[in-house]
């Protein structure tokens, strides 16, 4: 396994440099001037000269690019052209605070909803499933945009369940995040509980599920003992592939409730043409998710038997 | 760990405290409860370091803990300087280029680990000309430093020589010709020419007085510390996206004015006159960037003020007769809704570098004859704005009230006729024009389709082009454009703010974009620039609109109106573009007791 992850490092090395290339020239090519976004229409041509020399971008853009892979080895992506601020120690906070907005739902949702999942296959066919077809359906073809506004409207505001809006770190931030959980939570609802749905339906007429009725296993037992981990493989590629999203955060919960997470930054940079650290969001994405798909491949072997990594 | 006390130790102290703060009431003594004002910031400041900052966001926290040498009367309209930390207005020498400034004395910075012992120390003139000194170094402040260039005698080289010299120097020690101490609260601004605008410069945020030691001891984090003479003072370090609380500085110097508008009397905004500020103890300011939040929290009382988008101002506000606006009944009784005209222009540029329209006065004037500022109001503000006459906003000197401007009327037929003897009969024979937009949000767009109607009326084809403001800003000082929506903002509030985007001279990357060359227009411009407001210099501001309106390099539409709404219990408001008003205002902390759900 050791060879195996290592080889796999290394197969991320050329991955990495190609989705750096590839951020450095659009930033480059299609970006908005950030001298010039930074500093208006009033700045003179001298003042836009001396920052483009302050910030290295008169360097060619080979050195250029040479010093975001060094960036990229050292992990350290210098400071905000904007603020001036430590990347490192910003992106350091708003990861943490994201994963507080978005862990919690992702793994409450992940079990729940996997029950839930069992509950309407045990119930297939039946006018529990229909119904919660048809409600997952309609659920999931209203905006996100929709959920924020009208359960912002209707918990926080005309019943007082939730604050409204606000945030605080440390253990006083529970009390701001119960709507934004209690969001992502719903909106996880039908995407998940549809595809385990047809996850645990695509097994349950399998040779060894129809084998294990036969030898008179109740439907429960089948559910938990013969489909449910044959699902395994799938659950854990949708869950962990999503992980490196839940670090970037959820910019709508970040956004309509005054959340510092990294999505409320990366969006703040983008209106401010502030690149140092959509560059630094874009390549650490990009790593987190080489990190994960190799840690996903790690996990089948563990949830399959007949998985070898080779 | 909780210490339980006996009930009758509790009933006693509570006693206690319902005698004490009964004896506060009747001797006038402030009652122990802080009176609280909440106001959102509706975006993250960059920068509170004033000389690197410059824009709404950071002027909106400046203000409350900065000050500079003027400033402008809360409640005065036109808009009127005022002296801030002077005594009084600075005296202009015979030479009419020296300006001579007295200091208010005893004004002091807040306290600061940065002053020996932690205590704040009086403000000098020293620190005056550090601030100036550091206004114009090239390597701190890049962005509003086109307001000082070329008027004070010697910056531009001190300016040069800081950029020379690199960040990492310090010359505030280096001599300015044009900057003198007299004495520790005295000191003269030697400018290169007359200008009667340059005082509206040291009004600005940018300007604001900072002392070194503060500079030298956060360094790098002197930009979320602040230390100033301001009405409030930070008790920590500013976060851009907590929630920031100042509380009053008991050392500030101002007190509410005594005179206002016509009206502001009757209006109850001078019961406060004489008194010390600010009026409040606390000033919270949270960060809410989305209108929703702001609203729902608003509507509960969780803030005092906000001002309104489109979306709340049509479910909260109804139109009444002669255009006045209100607020629905439900709302009428708790809250108190303002509109008050910007201090900005919507135009829409026409680019005279242009193969097509640059060589055809008639083509433009065709153009400026289909569009119909008054129709764009109703569709994409509700109304809520003044279809201009002229260039100047309506509450600047030389508006159209002053010049008795007219603008180029709607007129549809008048319009078909220039477009067929510009050579294009119903439009035939002429491509699509396009106009191009700094924006792509929704309300764009419906500009877009509007503008499109409207030209369609007349036969001409537009295409609309859509970017991001830096883009297109490139593509405008690049004369990358045929018709561009566009507005101005005024930077200081006088009519040659405006009246410069049509200057010769200021070609990019000055702000002239249209490529305007007009001999009369410049001389007109070069002899209104530093006139004082008086007929002579509504003559040359008439001129130049007549000019505008003959060879239309530009269109004048409307100055949207800036809507707001406050609490019942806020006392004192009145809207002000250039002044922010916390300091000035008053809370009824009871009724707002009552009134927070």
């Amino acid at each position: 396994m050791g060879a195996y992850i290592v080889r796999r490092l290394l197969q991320a090395v050329p991955t990495v440099f190609g989705v750096a290339l590839l951020t450095f020239l659009l930033f480059n090519a299609f970006g908005p001037d950030p001298v010039r976004t930074a500093l208006g229409n009033h700045a003179t041509p001298e003042a836009m000269a001396n920052l483009r020399h302050q910030w290295g971008l008169d360097q060619s853009l080979p050195l250029q690019f040479l010093d975001f892979l060094r960036q990229i080895a050292t992990f350290d992506y210098g400071k905000s052209f904007v603020t001036g601020d430590d990347l490192g120690t910003q992106l350091k906070a708003g990861a943490l605070v994201s994963l507080s907005v978005t862990m919690p739902p992702f793994v409450f949702g992940g079990i729940v909803n996997v029950a839930i999942a069992l509950f309407i296959t045990r119930h297939r066919d039946g006018v529990v499933d229909k119904a919660a077809r048809a409600l997952f359906i309609a659920a999931m073809s209203v905006s996100a945009l929709v959920y924020v506004l009208a359960l912002q409207y209707l918990l926080a505001f005309k019943l007082d369940w939730f604050p409204i809006n606000g945030y605080e770190g440390g253990w006083a931030a529970v009390k701001y995040l119960g709507l934004p959980w209690l969001i992502q939570l719903l909106l996880l609802m039908g995407p998940d509980i549809r595809l385990y749905r047809t996850l645990f339906l695509a097994d349950i007429n399998a040779d060894w599920v129809r084998t294990a009725r036969s030898k008179g296993a109740g439907e429960g037992r089948v559910l938990f003992r013969h489909v449910l981990p044959n699902a395994w493989i799938p659950i854990i590629t949708q869950n962990v592939t999503t992980i490196p999203f839940l670090i970037l955060g959820s910019f709508l919960m970040e956004r309509f409730f005054s959340i510092p997470g990294i999505g409320n930054l990366t969006i703040d940079a983008l209106s401010r043409g502030d690149l140092p650290i959509l560059k630094a969001v874009t390549v650490l994405g990009a790593m987190a998710l080489v990190a994960f798909n190799l840690l996903n491949d790690l996990l089948y072997a563990l949830a399959d038997p007949r998985v070898r990594l080779s | 760990m909780e210490i339980v006390q006996p009930k009758a130790a509790r009933a006693s102290r509570a006693l206690a405290r319902v005698t004490l703060a009964c004896a506060l009431a009747a001797h006038g003594v402030r009652a122990a409860e802080p009176s609280v004002l909440t106001v959102p910031r509706l975006a993250q400041f960059e920068t509170l370091d004033p000389q690197r900052g410059f824009g709404q966001t950071e002027d909106q926290v400046l203000r409350q803990v900065y000050s500079t040498l003027l400033t402008y009367a809360y409640l005065e309209r036109p808009y009127k300087l005022e002296p801030d930390l002077l005594e009084a207005m600075p005296t202009l020498a015979p030479d009419k280029v020296t300006y001579t400034f007295r200091l208010r004395q005893h004004v002091r910075f807040v306290d600061c680990p940065c002053f020996p012992g932690g205590k704040g120390r009086e403000l000098t003139s020293d620190d005056v000309l550090y601030s100036l000194k550091r206004y114009a170094d090239g390597n701190v402040n890049a962005k509003s430093w086109f307001a000082m260039q070329g008027a004070v005698a010697g910056l531009d080289d001190y300016h040069a020589a800081t950029l020379k010299a690199g960040p990492a120097a310090d010359l505030t020690a280096t001599d300015v010709a044009g900057l003198r101490k007299v004495d520790d609260h005295t000191f003269t601004i030697r400018l290169t020419h007359e200008n009667p605008l340059f005082l509206h410069v040291l009004a600005m945020a940018p300007t604001a007085i900072v002392p070194r030691e503060a500079v030298r001891f956060y360094q790098d984090r002197f930009q979320v510390n602040p230390v100033g003479t301001g009405p409030f003072r930070a008790t920590q370090a500013l976060d851009r996206k907590a929630t920031m609380r100042l509380v009053r500085n008991p050392d500030y110097y101002r007190t509410y004015p005594a005179v206002g508008a016509p009206g502001d009397a009757e209006a109850g905004l001078l019961k406060d006159a004489g008194k010390r500020l600010p009026l409040v103890d606390v000033l919270e300011m949270p960060l809410i960037e989305e209108a929703q939040p702001a609203a729902l929290m608003f509507l509960r009382g969780g803030l005092d003020w906000r001002p309104m988008d489109r979306a709340w101002f049509t479910k909260m506000v109804v139109r009444g007769p002669g255009g006045t606006f209100r607020l629905r009944d439900e709302y009428a009784g708790r809250f108190s809704v303002y509109g008050v005209p910007g201090l900005e222009t919507e135009y829409l540029l026409l680019n005279l570098r242009d193969p097509v329209l640059g060589g055809n006065q008639l083509l433009r004037q065709a153009l400026a004859a289909a569009v119909d500022p008054q129709a764009m109001l109703d569709v994409l503000f509700n109304g809520r704005g003044h279809r201009l006459q002229s260039l100047v906003p309506f509450d600047l000197p030389g508006n159209e009230r002053e010049t008795g401007d007219v603008a180029r009327a709607h007129d549809v037929a008048a319009a078909r006729r220039l477009l067929a003897q510009a050579g294009f009969p119903g439009g035939k024979g002429l491509a699509p024009l396009t106009i191009s937009f700094f924006e792509t949000n929704a309300a764009t767009h419906d500009e877009f389709d509007l503008l499109k109607s409207q030209f369609a009326a007349i036969g001409v084809q537009v295409k609309g082009r859509f970017m991001d403001q830096p883009t297109f800003t490139k593509a405008a000082e690049n004369g990358n454009f045929q018709l561009a929506s566009y507005g101005w903002e005024a930077d200081y509030p006088d009519p040659e703010d405006f009246y410069q985007l049509l200057y010769s001279r200021n070609v990019p990357p000055g702000n002239n974009w249209t490529g305007f060359a007009n001999a009369a227009y410049d001389k007109a411009y070069e002899a209104s620039r530093f006139m004082a407001n008086g007929p002579g210099r509504l003559a040359q501001l008439r001129t130049m609109n007549a000019l505008i309106q003959d060879e239309v390099p530009m269109v004048v539409l409307y100055d949207p109106l800036k809507f707001g709404i406050t609490q019942g219990w806020v006392g004192n408001f009145k809207h002000s573009l250039l002044v922010q008003e916390p300091m000035f205002l008053s809370v009824d902390m009871a009724r707002k007791r009552r009134g927070v759900q």
